[in-house]
């Protein structure tokens, strides 16, 4: 049994906003009017946040584990504030139930709230369909190859009928990869100027074309991960008044920088798909605020040191954000969004609940609530020490941070950060 | 409740296992559970037993599947012979 808390002169975040400073009492993990004998934590201009929840996760355990393992992973989300999460592994396709039943019974156990894409063909290889009646049987939200698209359009075109029979939503990284190619970065102005090849907007708007005309015509819902061209969002404008059941998100790390950033030759920076133009990530920010994007993934891709103390062109793509995604998105979610922090909680919050199709979490007086402490006075630059396992591959290593996740009320406890 | 159960011929581009297929669209005794008890059951032939439809299913008290495919035959003949000219009366 839980201890009895009180956060002192806290502002809670309701489905009303960010209310006025009040002391927040909990007991057996329910916010509740008032508690005797609580333990006091001063807390004065901190907020009570709902625990997020955090799209595109993968730690790759066990094919990977010698990269990062699920322990790792459940750090990591705890850390950031992340209750729940949507599984979509790329490094072990869960294309069967044995897979899936593994998966659930080791996510299972870390008390947090993980939901799962079954894959939709066997090892995403875009050949064989996968079993996918059977995998929404065993509780998958959705059906998703990774990062592969199936390049084969009869294919895609089977799959998404197969899996219209479960009336799940099949989720679609939207890269044409024959024209990616040997390209690591956007393909521009910094690629030219760097000798880098680059990777054409066009290869993620041809496929955004071809998913959401077949999804139109075959009435499929689907979503479109890691969102980075303005075009994007402009087709997805036009296939929505068309009736095209479709959302999409946008990771963090394109919401945050921009290709300018590839002159400091950074590996940290080197992401699939690549960081566009400043123009692009204004406009991606305008689809939040408007609401064409439902939320902000994490695309959290975790990295050995060594595959990212080589050349730029050689490194491995990826990086991690769960422990910061709050914090490092908070100034410009302020800057952009209308809503500002309400907004950008809705986002990590409702928004991947609703593309999940799973119930969103707000924080309600008398009930079970997973919630964070939030500051957002303290200024603060990550370390290594602040992120979960042996990776911290991150452009924002050591960059100054605007507010931190003080801690969670987590399985049942509360647990500080620090 | 179903009053008639006509199984068909697997699409087979369109199922990815053979497995998946006899567990979400065959015809089982568990199926058989939901349809009334004097279901019919049909089958334009041939049989994929243990696929499409279990054995104890298409053996089973409720099939008319045998004589399904015996009037088949004899109204295929039917039809031909319309169609090549013979009259109905001859």
């Amino acid at each position: 049994m839980s201890k009895n808390l009180c956060f002192r002169g806290v502002q809670v975040l309701t489905e009303n906003g960010l209310g006025q400073p009040q002391d927040f009492y909990v007991s057996n993990g329910r916010w509740v009017a008032t508690v005797p004998q609580a333990e006091v934590i001063e807390a004065a201009g901190s907020w009570i946040l709902p625990g997020f929840h955090a799209l595109g996760v993968d730690f790759q355990e066990p094919v990977r584990d010698d990269i990062y393992t699920n322990r790792d992973g459940f750090e990591a989300m705890r850390r950031g504030g992340f209750f729940s999460a949507l599984y979509e592994s790329n490094a072990n396709p869960v294309d069967d139930l044995p897979k899936l039943k593994a998966l659930q019974d080791a996510c299972g156990k870390s008390g947090l709230d993980f939901h799962f894409l079954g894959a939709i063909s066997v090892g995403h290889a875009g050949k064989a369909l996968a079993e996918m009646l059977e995998l929404a049987a065993g509780g998958v939200v959705g059906f998703g190859d990774g990062n592969h698209l199936p390049s084969n359009l009869r294919f895609l075109r089977l799959a998404l009928e197969y899996a219209s029979m479960t009336g799940l939503r099949c989720f679609f990284q939207p890269t044409a990869s024959s024209l990616v190619g040997k390209g690591c970065v956007h393909e521009g102005h910094y690629a030219d100027t760097l000798g880098m090849k680059g990777i054409p907007p066009l290869a993620e708007t041809i496929a955004v074309h071809q998913i959401l005309e077949l999804a139109g015509w075959l009435k499929v819902p689907v979503h479109l991960k890691q969102l980075t061209c303005a075009e994007s969002l402009n087709l997805i404008r036009n296939a929505r008044k068309r009736g095209v059941d479709v959302t999409c998100d946008i990771s963090i790390y394109h919401l945050l920088l921009d290709d300018s950033i590839l002159v400091e030759l950074d590996t940290h920076t080197h992401l699939l798909p690549p960081l566009r133009t400043a123009e692009d990530r204004e406009a991606l920010w305008q689809g939040l605020a408007e609401g064409t994007v439902q939320a902000i993934s994490c695309a959290h891709s975790p990295v050995l040191p060594q595959d990212k103390e080589v050349n730029f062109e050689d490194s491995m793509p990826g990086a991690v954000s769960l422990e910061i995604a709050f914090a490092a998105l908070l100034p410009s979610a302020i800057k952009y969004l209308p809503g500002g922090v309400e907004d950008l909680v809705k986002l990590m919050v409702q928004g991947p609940a609703q593309i999940c199709s799973i119930p969103s979490r707000a924080l309600t007086l008398d009930q079970e609530n997973p919630f964070l402490l939030f500051d957002p006075s303290v200024n603060w630059n990550p370390k290594g020490f602040d992120f979960a396992g042996q990776v911290q591959n991150t452009p924002l290593l050591g960059k100054p941070l605007h507010g931190r996740v003080l801690g969670t009320f987590f399985d049942g406890s509360w647990k500080w950060n620090q | 409740m179903l009053s008639l159960l006509y199984a068909c011929k697997r699409n087979a581009k369109k199922i990815p296992t053979l497995r998946e297929y006899r567990n979400f669209f065959g015809l089982t005794a568990d199926a058989l559970q939901h349809a009334k008890p004097e279901v019919l059951i049909m089958h334009p032939g041939p049989i994929n037993r243990g696929v499409e439809i279990d054995s104890v299913v298409a053996d089973g008290a409720n099939s008319v599947i045998l004589d399904q495919v015996t009037n088949g035959v004899a109204v295929r003949m039917a039809v031909m012979y319309l169609l090549s000219g013979g009259r109905v009366d001859e």
